[in-house]
C-alpha cells in the first residue's frame, strides 16, 4: 500500500457514498415493501455528510482510527434513526480496534470488519436470522476471520467475504423479521430482502474495491 | 303491426326464432342463452328450441359469454386461496398430500383449527395394522384430542422419543397415548428419558432389552405425526424446558431454524450437530425419513422458515398447515405466482388501460426536496415563536419557551418529522419542555436530544417520552447515557399504544402512535404539578398502560423526495393496523362503510380496554393527513354511539390532526381510560402550539 491509510479509508467512505447513491432507488423500494421506504435516502444522507467531514481532515497526518471515529460521528448526526447509531458504533468499534496502527494488513481489514459486525450486534441487541443487516455482517465477519487464518490473498478474502455477505442478504427473504419496524409486520415481511443487509452488501464490495484497488 | 305481434307472441310464451328475443335483453344472444343456463337451469337441448339456434351455436354462446366477462364463476375466495395454497404446496414440494385449513376468521384459535385438521387428516390415513409413531408437543396434543376412529384393529401407537419431566401439558408420555385411546391402538412407550445426562448412559440404556424392544416398534414404524417448532422464544422448545440443560444459542450460532422430533435441522433441512445428539433416546432424522408416511402437523408465521426447512428436508409427505403459514412458505420459497394465478380467475382477458391522467408522482409544495426539514423548521420557529424558540441556534432542538423552570421536571419528547403537529405542536407550558426533531420518519441523533434535555433540566430530573421504534430507542438511549455525564437523572417511558401492531403478550413490544399525545399531556400535566421524577414517570406509564389506538389507511403516504407511493393499496382495500411511518398495516381487507370501520377497531379497543358501565374515557380521532374533518366527525360519530352504548362517558375529545404520516389517507382512534388521577391531569392546563387546556 503507497498511499497512507488514511487515504485508502478516505477513498473507501467515497466508493461506498457512490455504491449508495447508485443503488438509493433500490435501496428504498425493497424498505418500501416492508418499512417505511426511506433506507435509500437516510444511507446516502449518512455517508454524504462522512465525506464532506472527511474533507476537513489532513489525511497525511490522519491515522485510519481517526478517520473511522470522524465518519461515526459525522454519520450519526446526520441520519440518526436506527442506521446511525448501529453504523456508528460499527465505526466507532472499528476506530478502537484500529488504535495504534498506521497502516492496514488484511488481517487488519478482517479487523475492522469483525468490530463493525460486533458493534453493529451489541448496539442492535440482535443476532443472526432476525433478519436486519447482521444477516450479512455476521457471515461477513466469520468469513473474514476464516480467510485470515487460512492465510488467503486481500483478494481471496474480500471475495469470501462478499459472497457469504450475499448469501445472508439472500437467506433474509425466507426470514420473519424480529427487529425493526419489519417486525410489526409478522409473516408479510415473507420474501422481501431485508433492505439493511442489501445495503451492507453494497458497503461491503465497496470496501472490496477500495481495498483490492491497484493490488492486482 | 310487426312488432306488436311480436309482443303478443311472446306473452303467449311461444318461440318464434331468433328474432323474438325479450326486451330485457337487449339485443345480446348471449345474456339470454345464459340466463335461461344459469338462472333458469334450462338444458343446452332446450335453449336451442327456445332461441331457434342449434345446440352447438347455444355450447358456443355460453363458452364466450366466460370469455367476455358476463358470466363469472368463483369459488368462495377463502377457501379457493386456501385451496390453491394447498395445490402448490403439494406441487413445490412433491408432497403426496396437503391440507390448508382457511384463513383464520378469529373464531377458533389457531392450534384448535390445526389439531381438529389434523384429526381429521389422520383419521383419514390410519388403516387397520398400522405403526404410527407420535412426537410430542401443543399442537400434536391438539390433534390428539380432536381425534377419534372406532373401526381400526391392530394399530400399534409408538412414542417417538424419549419422556419428559411433566412441566408442561403436552409430554411425549401424554401425547401418544391420548392418540392411542382415540384410535382403539396398543400402546408402546420409550420407558427413558428424551436426554440423559452422558453417552455413557445413552448406551447403556439401549442395551436394556426392554428398550431395544421399544425401539423396535419404532424401527416398524409405517407413519409418522409430529409438528415442527420454530427457536423463537415462545416456542415450545423455550417452554417447555425440554433442552433446559443445553444453550439453544449454540444450536442458533451454527444456524438451526427449528426442531423436528426433538432433532435441530438448519434452513436446508440438514441436521446440526451439537451436544445433545449422542444424549438424546429418540426417533433419528434418518429414521424417520425412512418412515413411509410422514404427517407434519404445524402453523403460525414464526414456524414459517422451521416448516420450511422440514419440507426441503424431506422430512414431510403430509403437511397440514393454514392459509396464511401456507402463503407465507410459498412465499418464503421466491413462490408467488400462485396468487397471480387465483387472481387472474377472476378477470377478463383484456388488460386493464390506465386512464390518460395516470401519474406516477404526487404534486407537492416544495422547493428542494432535500430541504424539506429545514424549511418546514424554519416556517415552524417563527409560525409559532410564541411558544418555541430554537436551543443554541438549532431547530433541530426546540425549547418551549415558558416551559422549564428550576425545581420541575423536565420532559424532552421527539421522533422524526412528517407526523406534524407530533412533536413539535406539543411544547409549551403544561406540556413538554423541548423537542428533538429528526428527519421525516426518522429518529434524531443523540446530540439534540441531549441539548433538548439540558435545555429542559431544573435540578430535578428529565423524563423522556417517545415511541417505542428501534431508531428512537437506539438514540434516546446514547443520549441518556450522556445526559447522566452531565449528572442529569433521566427516566424514560417508551409509547406503546398501537393495539394492532404486536398480540397483547408482546404489549411491550408495541409501537406509538397516535396516543403519544394522550400520554404527553399526563406526562406535561404531571411535570407542570411539580411531582418529583418518579411519580412522573409512574403516572405517564400508567397513562401509556390505559391508552388504546388503531388506525386504519385507505391510500399510502409519499414522500417528498420520491414524490411516489410507498407501495400501494388496490382500489377497493384498506390496511388495518397501519402505522404512522408508512409501514404497512397488520391485515388487508376490503373497503367497508365507515361504522363498519369503526367497529372493527372499537371491537378490539374494547377487548383490551376492560372498561365497564359509569368509566370514563378520552377520545381522539386522528387524521393521518389527507383525511378531511368531514370524515373524521362521521367515525367520531360512531365512536360516541358505541361509547354510549356501553354506558362508558367520554370527558374530552379531540378531532383532527394529531398524529399524521404525511399525505397519507386514513385515521385512527385513540382511547384513554380514565380514572380520577388521570381525569385530573388530564384537565390541567396547557398551552402548546397544538393543544390547549384552559
Amino acid at each position: 500500500m503507497s498511499e497512507s491509510a488514511a487515504r485508502r479509508l478516505s477513498r473507501m467512505f467515497q466508493l461506498i457514498s457512490f455504491a449508495i447513491d447508485a443503488k438509493q432507488d433500490h435501496l428504498s423500494h425493497l424498505d418500501g415493501a416492508i418499512g417505511d421506504a426511506d433506507h435509500g435516502i437516510t444511507m446516502s444522507l449518512g455517508f454524504t455528510a462522512v465525506n464532506s467531514e472527511l474533507a476537513k481532515l489532513d489525511l497525511g497526518r490522519t491515522l485510519p482510527s481517526d478517520v473511522f471515529s470522524a465518519a461515526a460521528t459525522a454519520f450519526l448526526n446526520a441520519v440518526g434513526a436506527s442506521t446511525g447509531p448501529l453504523y456508528a458504533t460499527a465505526f466507532r468499534r472499528a476506530a478502537q480496534a484500529l488504535k495504534p496502527l498506521e497502516s492496514l494488513s488484511p488481517a487488519d481489514q478482517a479487523i475492522i470488519i469483525e468490530a463493525m459486525a460486533a458493534g453493529i450486534k451489541d448496539r442492535g441487541k440482535g443476532q443472526r436470522g432476525d433478519k436486519t443487516m447482521l444477516d450479512a455482517w455476521i457471515p461477513a465477519a466469520e468469513a473474514a476471520a476464516e480467510a485470515v487464518s487460512r492465510g488467503a490473498t486481500a483478494a481471496e478474502m474480500w471475495n469470501s467475504i462478499l459472497a457469504a455477505a450475499e448469501d445472508g442478504a439472500n437467506a433474509t427473504r425466507s426470514m420473519v423479521a424480529a427487529r425493526g419496524r419489519a417486525a410489526r409486520l409478522g409473516e408479510r415481511s415473507l420474501g422481501h430482502m431485508d433492505p439493511g443487509s442489501a445495503s451492507a452488501v453494497i458497503i461491503l464490495s465497496a470496501m472490496r474495491e477500495a481495498f483490492t484497488e491497484g493490488c492486482s | 303491426m310487426a312488432s306488436a305481434k311480436k309482443v303478443a307472441a311472446n306473452k303467449a310464451g311461444l318461440a318464434e326464432g331468433p328474432d323474438v328475443m325479450p326486451l330485457r335483453y337487449g339485443d345480446d344472444p348471449y345474456v339470454w342463452a345464459c340466463w335461461l343456463y344459469y338462472e333458469e337451469g334450462r338444458t343446452q337441448g332446450e335453449i336451442a328450441g327456445i332461441m331457434g339456434i342449434s345446440r352447438a351455436t347455444v355450447n358456443s354462446y355460453l363458452a364466450d359469454a366466460r370469455d367476455r366477462g358476463i358470466v363469472k364463476i368463483s369459488l368462495e375466495p377463502a377457501r379457493l386461496s386456501s385451496l390453491s395454497i394447498a395445490q402448490e404446496l403439494k406441487r413445490h414440494f412433491g408432497l403426496t398430500d396437503c391440507l390448508v385449513v382457511p384463513s383464520d376468521d378469529g373464531s377458533r384459535a389457531l392450534i384448535d383449527r390445526l389439531g381438529s385438521a389434523g384429526g381429521q387428516a389422520l383419521a383419514k390415513l390410519l388403516k387397520s395394522g398400522d405403526t404410527l409413531a407420535v412426537a410430542w408437543g401443543r399442537t400434536t396434543l391438539s390433534i390428539a384430542e380432536n381425534l377419534s376412529v372406532s373401526n381400526l384393529q391392530d394399530v400399534t401407537v409408538v412414542q417417538a422419543t424419549g419422556g419428559t419431566r411433566a412441566t408442561f401439558a403436552y409430554t411425549p408420555e401424554l401425547c401418544a397415548s391420548t392418540v392411542a385411546t382415540a384410535i382403539g391402538a396398543r400402546l408402546v412407550n420409550i420407558t427413558a428419558p428424551a436426554i440423559v445426562s452422558s453417552v455413557g448412559v445413552r448406551s447403556a440404556i439401549l442395551q436394556e432389552p426392554l428398550l431395544e424392544e421399544q425401539f423396535a416398534v419404532l424401527a416398524r414404524a409405517n407413519k409418522a405425526l409430529f409438528g415442527v417448532s420454530s427457536l423463537r422464544p415462545n416456542s415450545t422448545i423455550h417452554t417447555s424446558g425440554f433442552f433446559e440443560s443445553v444453550s439453544i444459542q449454540d444450536y442458533l450460532a451454527k444456524n438451526a431454524v427449528g426442531v423436528v422430533a426433538g432433532r435441530f435441522i438448519d434452513p436446508h433441512g440438514h441436521p446440526v450437530a451439537g451436544p445433545l445428539d449422542e444424549r438424546t433416546i429418540g426417533i433419528s432424522l434418518d429414521m424417520l425419513k425412512n418412515i413411509a408416511t410422514r404427517i407434519a402437523v404445524a402453523g403460525g408465521f414464526d414456524k414459517v422458515p422451521a416448516i420450511l426447512a422440514a419440507l426441503r428436508g424431506g422430512y414431510v409427505n403430509i403437511l397440514v398447515t393454514d392459509a396464511a403459514t401456507g402463503r407465507g412458505i410459498l412465499n418464503a420459497d421466491g413462490v408467488t405466482e400462485f396468487d397471480q394465478k387465483a387472481s387472474q380467475r377472476s378477470r377478463s382477458k383484456e388488460t386493464v388501460q390506465l386512464p390518460s391522467n395516470f401519474r406516477t408522482h404526487i404534486k407537492k409544495f416544495l422547493n428542494n426536496p432535500n430541504d424539506v426539514v429545514e424549511e418546514m423548521l424554519d416556517g415552524v420557529t417563527k409560525a409559532h415563536a410564541a411558544y418555541i424558540q430554537p436551543v443554541k441556534g438549532s431547530n433541530r432542538s426546540l425549547v418551549a419557551k415558558n416551559g422549564p423552570r428550576k425545581g420541575k421536571v423536565g420532559l424532552v419528547i421527539g421522533g422524526g418529522t412528517g407526523h406534524e403537529p407530533c412533536f413539535l405542536g406539543y411544547v409549551g407550558k403544561g406540556l413538554a419542555d423541548a423537542v428533538a426533531v429528526g428527519n421525516i420518519f426518522s429518529s434524531p441523533p443523540p446530540t439534540p436530544i441531549l441539548e433538548c434535555t439540558k435545555a429542559a433540566s431544573g435540578g430535578e430530573g428529565v423524563l423522556f417520552v417517545y415511541g417505542n421504534y428501534a431508531g428512537d430507542v437506539m438514540n434516546f438511549e446514547m443520549a441518556a447515557e450522556m445526559a447522566q455525564d452531565e449528572k442529569i437523572e433521566v427516566r424514560t417511558v417508551l409509547t406503546t399504544d398501537d393495539i394492532a401492531s404486536s398480540p397483547i403478550e408482546d404489549r411491550e413490544g408495541r409501537r406509538g402512535v397516535a396516543g403519544n399525545v394522550f400520554v404527553f399531556k399526563i406526562a406535561g400535566a404531571a411535570c407542570d404539578r411539580g411531582l418529583s421524577l418518579a411519580e412522573c414517570e409512574a403516572v405517564t406509564r400508567k397513562a401509556n398502560n390505559r391508552t388504546f389506538t388503531m388506525g386504519v389507511a385507505l391510500e399510502p403516504c409519499s414522500l417528498p423526495q420520491t414524490r411516489r407511493h410507498n407501495f400501494e393499496i388496490g382500489p377497493d382495500d384498506i390496511e388495518i393496523g397501519m402505522g404512522i411511518h408508512g409501514e404497512r398495516g397488520v391485515v388487508r381487507d376490503q373497503m367497508m362503510p365507515a361504522d363498519e370501520i369503526t367497529d372493527r377497531i372499537m371491537d378490539r379497543i374494547f377487548s383490551e380496554m376492560k372498561a365497564v358501565q359509569g368509566d370514563r374515557v378520552a377520545v381522539l380521532v386522528n387524521s393521518f393527513g389527507a383525511t378531511p374533518l368531514m370524515e373524521l366527525y362521521i367515525l367520531f360519530r360512531r365512536v360516541a354511539q358505541r361509547l354510549s352504548a356501553k354506558d362508558i362517558s367520554i370527558e374530552a375529545n379531540w378531532v383532527g390532526h394529531y398524529c399524521t404520516s404525511l399525505d397519507m389517507v386514513g385515521a385512527s382512534i385513540s382511547i384513554l381510560h380514565l380514572d380520577s388521577e388521570l381525569s385530573e391531569l388530564l384537565h390541567h392546563p396547557c398551552d402548546a402550539a397544538f393543544l390547549r387546556v384552559r
